[in-house]
């Protein structure tokens, strides 16, 4: 859904002139809007700048960083280091978060997880993820990921924005305003948070700035759909009040608002009316959203009956399968407990028991619905973990403290290689050797299969033309791409 | 800022006389300045053309401007090249000048390249308003004539005066933020006393609610919110603040002194507690303490935000640019930025906020029946002390024959400390103490030692000490425990735990949930493979502020976690043993050593901890036979403890003092302030790239150069930066602060970009007549609500938003002012409006944050299991009803129904607020409890009526009575709603029990329903939702 805001198009034609002349040359290239099962409305007119391979994006991020070493990054040499302590060539002077930096000495843990060989490509997965390797083929996994940030506010801030300190909009804003929505009835920008089950895992902090606008307009703030009674805030009617008595009173409304319209002429009453009419629309495309009952026997034997459950991840996966398939186009979830400072070995198996199963049915799902080619998945969280062992390390635990020189996260579908491995970390998981991907450069990557040149797509705000990825220079890792 | 074919310049049929400022000024910062602009880091060629001296300077082979000839013009030139490779701007800049704007740069340069400093540099000046043709007399004050020249020269007519009705809601809800009764709207209706409307105005600039209404708005620009905004995001006291910013609104005092207060109440000199209280708008900031963050890195970005927060709200300025290199637009240099932040940086606030809600520092704000005894109890502790001081000193008379005599002392406390059986049981055993010669309890890998409980209730004071002793390795344990369940969280009792070798005392009551905790701060961490004395002391209190902790006979300060409560309920006594190095169910604390043990049913003073630490000292000292300072000092201590009766009282006087100021405290509220190092002045370092780790030259406090300086003779500090601020040569502070005002009441500023007058920003709709307003207010004496008036009796203000297809074509945004304003309400206006037009609304002012309706998981949703503002508990009764100014904002979870309405999330300093129109808008106006079950309360006035039940309905929501054709409207809706109630009498009594309060049940339920409908119709009318 998009709206029909004349303010918002002056500022929106405002933005246009002001921006280069370049981008205009793009706009006979608007094939992918022409084709898309619904109208595409909203979104500038430049954009994409070329074809596209990516319409919609389901980004499931694990609040607290997963350790690579124990799931996708394979360090076998890091078991004769056992309890040995990092060396300084290692570490070259990283800095630490003060939960470490204390510690007299960094023994190195080496993963308790056993690792297999998958797929064509034969990636090196964990035990822990039998799933996600059932489907090696089908993912690019990026074991060079790296940040600045060394904690989880600013990581997290920084992943989905661009920018360690708040205030800037987050990504699923920057596509809402590029390139519009291709649902009438729904939002195009969709937050979902989904509860694990492990009550020791240690949670991290989220809040409403990772799905907010920033300085773009409030219209493209992502919309939590939750689980419970009130799917989206507010949408239910009061009870007592059933939808053929909010439709009289919407009726009854509207007449009044023409009315007000004929004696002032207020361009913005128009609009309100069909905001209200919108509102309608979506009380019964969200509760249609959100009914399961028609989903078959297969679906549920697929993403496993936790599917069934509001709130579980598997639940969140299906739902956000559904919403793609309605045409929304930017799913975001967040699902949280993997901060593993402690007790790693004990709580990590109850996390990826909670995804595992889920993700590998997302991702078949969208394929058997032949989604996936031009549907983003993405899984991983906002930095790494250390080699190292924070606080007690022993034979049975040990725990990890924060890494951003190096995670790993992986990404299926929309145009991304499947069964391939990019980019490699020395032995210890510490330091990328070969082949880094920056955040910054990640997200132009995204960009990248939406259409969009980074570098083309900015929105002036404080004077400047600001970017998602920031004034640094990033770079689209073609390697990754088919 | 570009222009935009919105109606600033006349049309232009012969080259009009082009307009430095308006026209050629932004094309050129816009297309040139990033390269040849201010910021030498990214200048190329050397050129500058944001300054006229670089602009007409002579170069090689022309200089970039010849006035009056373009063809001599290098600039003209090279914006007019064929190649690409000498085009300027260059393509790979993403620029490109179009054919007009071309033409623009021509004409201007023909016309003599006329060049001025940047408009908002240059000082306003009250100019004359221009004459204008106005046989109607519409221009009421001078802000019309202006308003009227532009119009005119526009073509355009001024809208006719707004109707009574329309103009006294607008008004009311301009100045006190609410919609005016119907008794209101009709005495002012048919009032035919001369200036009935300056009469209404000055009625309600007399109303308290002004305060609320003006202070809302401020609170946006202050930042304000009830968390410290970051991961756990636990509560942050300071509602206090709130309370003074009303206040100062509704005592007008005037802009300069509100100011002054603001940024430096706590230096000025004799300040009250109210200034120190104001000081708290640079408190405002979000904070943090997450585990693991850098406190340098956490400090720079909290200046960041303070300079910020000031250039923004002060002098329109984007500071915030100039953090990693010059500021590309404007004449702002990088060292000036950390010359601003040198300001502030001089604060005894440490980075990390401890999760707690009273962060240093912090004063306690009394109840105001407290007030007299709490300055009484500082003066009596001041003096107390200074007693202890002296009896010390008389004591010590005899002190050297004492210690001469090396009399044989017992250990302090010896009938507090706890006796330890000489059977130890397995895995515990003596070993080298540090209270030397006794031994040791040295606990193995499963020790069990259980000694007698010293049972505790919670209601009662407490205290544990002990010499403890960590082993190497790096793990987490548990030194005493006296507390049932020992595996989980609930349980009541007691325990003393290291935690990463931060000191945990715990004490709980009833439930998982209902606990407090006293956690020493990360930088008073434990050392490993150390002795040290450790000591908590509890007041019975039942809350945090009861607890102190000691570590090495000092205190230390203390962190909150999160899901701590407020207040424990329940009984702390546990019915368990007292567990020595272990915690009764599988931790314990394997290589550790504990040594004099003391659990005591009472409060430990200071003193009697210094004796506990000093111990060892003493046992040694007594052993030697010459005596160091140390030694004697703490030799001193234990003799004037023990052979001064006097100096025991003295000491037990103090500690009645203390305990009687945590009572006043307890009843009071804290608030966060500013305050200033004693020992050191303000400075900062450059830092460079803005990188927290990378700090280049020091500066001293000092302000852009582009601006007026700074005089001499005021102190480097904020006090003095406020002071220059307010400097009527300042020519910025007035402009942004008039225009914000204007802003407030016609929807946009003069200047749109309310929080940039750079040069990115936009040039003002109307210069003279902002230059105007802005000497008007300065000269008038900063008074705000002289110029709040000034603006609502003008007629520009009155006129009636009616537009016309002609004016919307001319003057879509009604920069102009062709018509009066027109716009839907910021957030906190709606539900207010709602509050108040159904007679719901509580108009009690000021006061600590409430928690109204809100869906269920809004704050669970984001928040660390920790968090106290994880679950939010809605408030009960008339708390429910109050302004919504009031509601408690968690800033990772802002209030779902007002962040749907374009509240910002007071993350950041906001000086203009989006408004957007989105159906998420119109769910809440239809569906959020809070509106539901207004429009039935409203009903119910309604239905207890016999007659005009929908004309009440029509002057409650409107001030106005609906006419025919909304009547049949209505009328008709009416009798459906009745029709399908009375099918369905249980969906009636189920809308009208929406909401806390309960319906009138003497009124029959479909009835009542069907009128709810009415209203809840009539309160989502787009009349209603504008003002």
């Amino acid at each position: 859904m998009n709206i029909h805001d004349e303010a918002v198009h002056i500022e929106t034609r405002r933005q246009l002139l002001t921006r280069s002349a370049y981008g205009i040359g793009a706009l006979a290239l608007n094939a992918l809007g022409a084709t898309t099962a619904g109208k595409t409305t909203g979104g500038l007119p430049d954009l994409p700048h070329f074809a596209p391979k990516a319409k919609r994006i389901i980004y499931l991020h694990m609040v607290g960083a997963p350790p690579q070493m124990d799931l996708l990054d394979y360090k076998p040499k890091m078991a004769e280091w056992f309890d040995k302590d990092l060396p300084e060539s290692i570490r070259q002077g990283q800095r630490l978060t003060t939960m470490t930096s204390g510690q007299s000495r960094f023994p190195i843990a080496p993963s308790v997880f056993k690792f297999a060989q998958h797929g064509k490509s034969g990636a090196w997965m964990s035990e822990l993820i039998p799933n996600m390797a059932k489907m090696a083929d089908d993912l690019t996994i990026i074991r060079t990921m790296n940040t600045e940030a060394i904690n989880h506010e600013p990581a997290i801030t920084f992943i989905q924005t661009g920018n360690q300190i708040p205030g800037k909009p987050c990504f699923g804003s920057w596509l809402a305003y590029g390139l519009g929505s291709m649902n009438q009835d729904l939002p195009t920008f969709v937050v979902l948070n989904a509860m694990h089950t492990n009550p020791r895992a240690n949670v991290q902090a989220i809040s409403a700035r990772l799905w907010s606008s920033g300085f773009l307009s409030a219209q493209y703030a992502g919309v939590a759909l939750r689980s419970g009674a009130d799917p989206v805030l507010y949408i239910n009617n009061p009870d007592g009040v059933d939808s053929k008595v909010r439709r009289r009173m919407l009726d009854a409304l509207s007449e009044m608002n023409q009315l007000q319209h004929a004696k002032v002429g207020d361009p913005e009453t128009r609009a309100r009316i069909a905001q209200y009419e919108m509102a309608f629309r979506m009380q019964s495309s969200v509760p249609d959203l959100t009914d399961l009952s028609k989903e078959s026997a297969a679906t549920f034997n697929l993403y496993g009956e936790e599917a069934r459950k509001g709130g579980t991840f598997a639940n969140s996966c299906l739902m956000a399968r559904r919403l793609v398939e309605r045409g929304v186009r930017f799913v975001q979830l967040y699902m949280r407990g993997w901060d593993v400072h402690g007790e790693l070995p004990q709580i990590l198996p109850s996390q990826t028991k909670d995804v595992d199963q889920a993700c590998y049915a997302l991702v078949q799902d969208l394929k058997q619905r032949g989604l996936l080619d031009d549907t983003i998945v993405i899984w991983g969280g906002e930095f790494g973990r250390t080699i190292y062992s924070q606080g007690k390390l022993t034979a049975e635990t040990y725990g990890r403290d924060h890494h951003p020189r190096a995670f790993s996260l992986w990404v299926a579908g929309g145009g991304f290689k499947g069964g391939y491995v990019h980019g490699e970390t020395d032995e210890f998981s510490y330091n990328i050797v070969r082949d880094p991907v920056h955040v910054r450069d990640f997200q132009s990557t995204i960009l990248h299969q939406f259409g969009i040149d980074t570098e083309r797509f900015s929105y002036k705000h404080q004077g400047l033309d600001q970017r998602l990825t920031g004034v640094e220079k990033a770079h689209v890792v073609k390697d990754l791409l088919v | 800022m570009l222009f935009c074919g919105v109606a600033f310049a006349a049309p232009v049929t012969n080259p009009a006389k082009v307009s430095f400022q308006r026209q050629i000024r932004p094309l050129l910062s816009e297309n040139c300045f990033h390269c040849h602009g201010p910021d030498a880091g990214t200048r190329m060629a050397g050129l500058r053309l944001d300054t006229r001296e670089g602009a007409f300077a002579p170069r090689k082979p022309g200089p970039a401007l010849v006035a009056g000839q373009p063809e001599a013009s290098r600039l003209w030139i090279r914006a007019n090249e064929a190649k690409e490779a000498r085009l300027m701007p260059p393509p790979s800049s993403h620029r490109k000048l179009t054919a007009a704007q071309k033409q623009l740069l021509k004409d201007w340069i023909s016309q003599g390249a006329p060049w001025e400093e940047h408009w908002s540099f240059i000082a306003p000046k009250r100019s004359t308003p221009p004459t204008v043709t106005d046989p109607a007399k519409w221009a009421r004050t001078p802000i019309d004539q202006f308003v009227l020249a532009k119009l005119q020269a526009a073509g355009l007519k001024p809208a006719p005066e707004a109707d009574r009705r329309t103009l006294i809601r607008r008004v009311t809800l301009d100045l006190i933020g609410l919609p005016p009764t119907p008794v209101e709207v009709d005495a002012f209706v048919n009032d035919r006393s001369p200036d009935a409307y300056g009469k209404l105005v000055d009625r309600l600039l007399a109303r308290p609610q002004w305060g609320e209404h003006r202070g809302r708005y401020w609170l946006d620009a202050a930042r304000y919110a009830d968390t410290h905004g970051l991961h756990i995001d636990n509560y942050r006291e300071i509602w206090p603040y709130r309370d003074w910013v009303i206040g100062a609104f509704n005592r007008n005092l005037p802009f300069d002194q509100f100011t002054l207060e603001q940024l430096a109440g706590d230096l000025l000199p004799n300040h009250t507690v109210d200034q120190q209280i104001a000081s708290g708008f640079n408190r405002c900031n979000i904070t943090t303490n997450e585990g693991g963050a850098i406190p340098d890195e956490v400090d720079a970005i909290y200046q960041k935000d303070r300079v910020e927060t000031t250039s923004t709200v002060f002098l329109g300025l984007t500071l915030g640019c100039a953090v990693c290199h010059d500021h590309k637009f404007d004449p702002l240099a990088q060292k000036e930025f950390y010359q601003m932040v040198a300001f502030f940086k001089n604060t005894t606030q440490k980075p990390m906020d401890g999760n707690i809600a009273d962060t240093p520092p912090t004063i306690i704000v009394p109840r105001m029946e407290d007030r007299d005894r709490w300055q009484q109890v500082q003066v009596e502790e001041q003096q107390t002390r200074e007693k202890i001081k002296a009896q010390r000193q008389a004591a010590l008379k005899n002190f050297d024959a004492w210690v001469h005599a090396r009399p044989q002392l017992p250990q302090p406390l010896p009938g507090e400390t706890l006796a330890v059986p000489k059977e130890l049981p397995k895995g515990v055993e003596w070993s080298e103490g540090n209270v030397k010669p006794s031994q040791a309890l040295l606990f193995g890998k499963e020790s069990k030692l259980e000694l007698p409980a010293v049972p505790t209730d919670g209601s009662s004071a407490f205290s544990v000490a002990a010499w403890v002793y960590l082993p190497a390795a790096e793990d987490n344990f548990t030194l005493l425990s006296q507390k049932e369940h020992p595996k989980d969280r609930d349980g009541r009792g007691w325990v003393l735990e290291s935690s990463s070798r931060v000191l945990i005392f715990r004490l709980t009551g009833e439930g998982a949930t209902d606990f407090i905790e006293a956690r020493a701060s990360n930088a008073n961490r434990l050392k490993a493979s150390a002795w040290t004395h450790v000591a908590v002391t509890y007041d019975g209190g039942r809350d945090y502020q009861g607890f102190t902790v000691y570590v090495n006979g000092e205190r230390v300060p203390m962190e909150g976690t999160g899901n701590s409560t407020p207040k424990i309920k329940g009984s702390t006594n546990s019915g368990t043993p007292l567990r020595v190095g272990w915690n009764g169910a599988g931790r314990y604390f394997a290589g550790g050593k504990l040594q004099d043990v003391l659990v005591t049913p009472r409060l430990l003073n200071d003193e009697e901890v210094r004796l506990l630490a000093d111990w060892p000292v003493v046992r040694a000292a007594l052993a030697k036979t010459t005596l160091d300072d140390a030694d004697r000092e703490a030799l001193g201590r234990q003799y004037v403890n023990r052979e001064s009766a006097e100096f025991r009282a003295l000491n037990a006087q103090l500690s009645a003092l203390l305990a009687e100021r945590k009572t006043i405290r307890r009843a009071g509220a804290i608030t966060h302030v500013m305050h200033e190092k004693s020992d050191s002045m303000p400075v900062a370092n450059i830092l460079f790239r803005g990188q927290y780790d990378q700090p280049r030259e020091q500066v001293t406090p000092g302000v852009p150069s582009a601006l007026p300086p700074m005089a001499a003779e005021l102190p480097r500090n904020r006090l003095g930066l406020a002071k220059w601020l307010i400097d009527p040569n300042n020519p910025l502070m007035a402009r942004v602060t008039v225009n914000r005002f204007w802003q407030e009441l016609f929807g946009k500023g003069i200047v749109r970009t309310a929080e940039d007058f750079g040069s990115q920003g936009e040039v003002p709709s109307h210069p003279e007549l902002l230059d105007w307003m802005a000497v008007e207010f300065r000269e008038s004496g900063w008074d705000m609500k002289k110029f709040y008036r000034l603006l609502v009796t003008s007629s520009t203000y009155r006129q009636a938003a009616t537009t016309s297809p002609e004016k919307l074509k001319a003057d879509p945004e009604n920069r102009l002012l062709s018509r009066g304003p027109r716009f839907r309400m910021d957030a906190e206006m709606v539900r207010d409006y709602a509050l108040a037009a159904s007679g719901l609304l509580n108009s009690e002012i000021g006061g600590p944050s409430v928690r109204p309706y809100q869906p269920k998981g809004v704050w669970e949703t984001v928040a660390m299991d920790q968090s106290n503002t994880r679950f939010y508990k809605q408030d009960q009764g008339d708390k429910l009803y109050r302004r919504s100014m009031y509601t408690f904002w968690k800033r990772s979870a802002p209030p779902a129904s007002m962040d749907i309405f374009n509240a910002p999330s007071r993350e950041n300093c906001t000086v203009r607020r989006e408004r957007t129109n989105t159906p998420l808008q119109a769910l809440v106006t239809m569906n959020d409890p809070q509106y539901v079950e207004a429009a039935r309360y409203l009903a119910e006035r309604m239905l207890r009526q016999p007659t005009g039940r929908v004309d009440l309905l029509a002057k409650q929501a409107l001030g106005r009575l609906f006419d025919l054709r909304e009547r049949q409207i209505i009328d008709r809706a009416f009798a459906d709603y009745l029709a399908h109630y009375k099918a369905h009498p249980e969906e009636a009594k189920k809308l009208i029990a929406t909401g806390a309060s309960v319906p009138d049940a003497k009124l029959p339920a479909p009835e009542l329903a069907a009128w709810t409908m009415v209203a809840n119709q009539v309160f989502n009318l787009d009349e209603v939702l504008n003002k």
